[in-house]
């Protein structure tokens, strides 16, 4: 049985509450109380000290206005065209995503780990045994999304481990759990295919043709990957979201460059042998 | 407030591409959407050390395969690859954010992991070639003298050692090039095909031109083996030139960090005229012993700086989200997303 999530960023309010429960249940330390400047989002970006991160997209209205603008005014005119009859603030909206370890699967940090130290465990997901690694940070140039990282202190890298102890004791992982608007779902991979299935339909039903799902063959989890366990709805192009379209398991490229090595071995050699006899 | 500020009639509230009139492209803030290395020098140090050590085991073997007879060039060749078997893996180990556990990297065999394959090649080449070592020192009464240790030393058939470390060792030499190119950053993955050729030719011509620095500045190679030597560093540094110019083609724009303001002095001031160009002219003129050592010394900091400056690219490449949204791109237009027409 393999088991994922789904995260639904349609329904995502930007709570943090993900961010905050994943945390606290695995008591990760803060990661510095930096201010970015950018929008309301100062977490950044995954990292080995945070496991689910809510990036904060800014979707303002498109509508183009010239000279001095009346914020008031602004906000006031309240007419942005939505299906349904739907309103909305004159500002803008915003598009907000839980993001986490894809769980890919076939995943590249695992095959390029050295010690062995990332396995699939017995739920299918991608795990990273702390008594192995040795910190040699392969796994983190290796991974297509920028999730797995070393953490310097520590020495050793680590991402999220889809609460695996929870998972052992028969409990949702605690993002999803805290999770108020069930953005974030959690369950069997085929379960949760099915789901994403419905409410893709149910999206361009609704008048949101560009509602798409990320991390299947296809998109997201391409380029040898087979499709994450851990998928995504988005409403907008993946690099928004921070998100590569087309990504590559670097690994497939290991047998094609090892047999360029050896004829290069061969050549080179067959080179210095004959300086050597003509020398 | 002018109308610069809003030009689209919005508050400049974000640097998000929608809201920000002068970016068009697509990313979050300019935030990498990929982890670099956290590699430090330790790395491209080995990259070049291991690469010096690899290469001079090939002429080594090389030298025995074709019968030569010069004792300073085995001994050269030899002692050289034992010093840069017993640095690399300490440099290796520093490098570790957990280095008492460096064990782990044998508790497994990962053929599609090139640092898994690249550290056992490393244990069995440093293991066959401190053998090799032992007896050219019991040979010349480094082992304190006719002893047992080094009566058992000059039993090790160290002909036969060599050919069958010459695999290893040339494995050594190139799989730092497959390390980079197996992980996702676009500057190396773009170049799967050469860069593990280019990174071994590298580590043959330093080899080679490390030999012979050694030669001529004590004074001990006999004039046939610098003369062979010499000719090998010349075509080595073809071969490499070659190679260099057509991984840039592979590696299309996305080679751009090998240029910036940064890295482009040193690539191409210090790998490609420096270290290949200037040494060739040297090698090609009139042969004297201050050009060879000259030409040597310019063909092993080339040799660094190239290391270095693919290190420290990949780490730029990395970093730079418009490098990465390219590469990871479909070529078809929208790939599996569904097209929407505004
Ligand atoms: S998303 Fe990255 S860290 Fe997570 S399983 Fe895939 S490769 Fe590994
Ligand atoms: S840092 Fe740890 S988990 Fe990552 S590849 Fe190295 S040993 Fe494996």
């Amino acid at each position: 049985m393999a088991t994922g999530f789904l995260t639904d960023t349609t329904v995502c309010i930007g709570c943090k509450a993900c961010e905050v429960a994943c945390k606290q249940w695995n008591q990760l330390p803060a990661d510095g109380y930096e201010l970015t400047g950018d929008s309301y989002d100062n977490t950044k970006q995954l990292s080995g000290d945070t496991w689910r991160h809510v990036a904060f997209i800014e979707n303002p209205k498109k509508k183009r206005l010239t000279g001095d603008v009346d914020l008031v005014a602004l906000a006031e005119d309240v007419k942005e065209d939505l299906p349904n009859g739907a309103e909305l603030d004159g500002l803008g909206r915003w598009t907000f995503m839980s993001d986490v370890c894809k769980h890919c699967v076939e995943a590249p940090c695992q095959q390029a780990c050295p010690t062995g130290a990332i396995i699939r465990n017995e739920f299918d997901n991608v795990y990273i045994q702390p008594d192995v690694c040795n910190g040699c940070g392969y796994c983190v140039p290796a991974c297509p999304y920028g999730v797995i990282t070393s953490v310097p202190e520590d020495g050793r890298a680590f991402k999220c481990t889809l609460c695996y102890d929870r998972q052992i004791d028969g409990l949702e992982p605690a993002c999803a759990k805290a999770c108020p608007t069930n953005s974030i779902m959690f369950g069997e991979v085929e379960e949760l295919e099915k789901l994403a299935e419905e409410r893709v339909a149910q999206l361009h039903d609704r008048g949101y043709p560009q509602a798409f799902l990320y991390g299947t063959p296809e998109v997201g989890g391409t380029g040898g990957i087979k499709g994450n366990h851990s998928k995504f709805i988005l409403m907008d192009v993946p690099e928004t979201y921070n998100l590569p379209e087309n990504p590559f398991l670097p690994q497939d490229k290991v047998a094609g460059a090892t047999i360029a090595c050896g004829v290069a071995a061969g050549v080179l050699g067959a080179v210095v042998a004959w300086a050597f006899l003509e020398g | 407030m002018t109308d610069e500020k809003h030009r689209n009639g919005k508050p400049e509230t974000s640097h998000h591409p929608e809201t920000d009139p002068n970016r068009d492209d697509k990313n979050y803030y300019g935030i990498p959407p990929i982890k670099r290395a956290h590699w430090t020098w330790q790395i491209y140090v080995y990259f070049w050390i291991g690469g010096i050590g690899a290469g001079s085991h090939l002429l080594a073997t090389i030298g025995y395969l074709l019968g030569w007879r010069d004792e300073a060039f085995f001994r050269t060749t030899k002692y050289t690859t034992l010093v840069a078997m017993v640095v690399s893996p300490v440099l290796l180990v520093w490098d570790l954010g957990r280095p008492e556990r460096f064990l782990n990297m044998l508790r497994i065999l990962k053929l599609r992991s090139p640092m898994s394959t690249g550290s056992w090649a490393l244990s069995i080449f440093g293991s066959l070639s401190g053998l090799i070592a032992t007896k050219q020192a019991a040979e010349d009464g480094l082992l304190l003298g006719d002893n047992f240790a080094s009566r058992l030393a000059k039993l090790v058939p160290d002909r036969l050692i060599s050919v069958l470390a010459l695999p290893f060792g040339l494995y050594v030499g190139s799989y730092t090039g497959i390390l980079l190119i197996a992980t996702s950053v676009p500057m190396w993955a773009k170049n799967w095909l050469l860069m593990g050729p280019t990174f071994l030719s590298s580590a043959v011509s330093s080899g080679l031109s490390w030999t012979s620095l050694v030669l001529h500045i004590g004074r001990w190679g006999d004039g046939k083996t610098l003369g062979a030597l010499k000719k090998a560093e010349k075509a080595m540094l073809i071969i490499e030139s070659v190679l260099i110019a057509a991984s840039l083609v592979r590696m299309g724009k996305w080679s751009k960090p090998l240029f910036s303001k940064k890295l482009g002095p040193l690539f191409v001031g210090g790998t490609i005229l420096g270290g290949i160009v200037a040494p060739l002219v040297l090698l090609f003129g009139k042969g004297s012993r201050e050009k060879s050592i000259l030409a040597s010394i310019l063909v092993l900091v080339g040799g660094f700086l190239f290391r270095y400056v693919m290190v420290v690219g990949g780490r730029d490449s990395a970093d730079d989200p418009e490098s990465y949204f390219t590469f990871a791109k479909k070529d078809e237009k929208g790939g599996g997303r569904p097209e929407v027409s505004e």
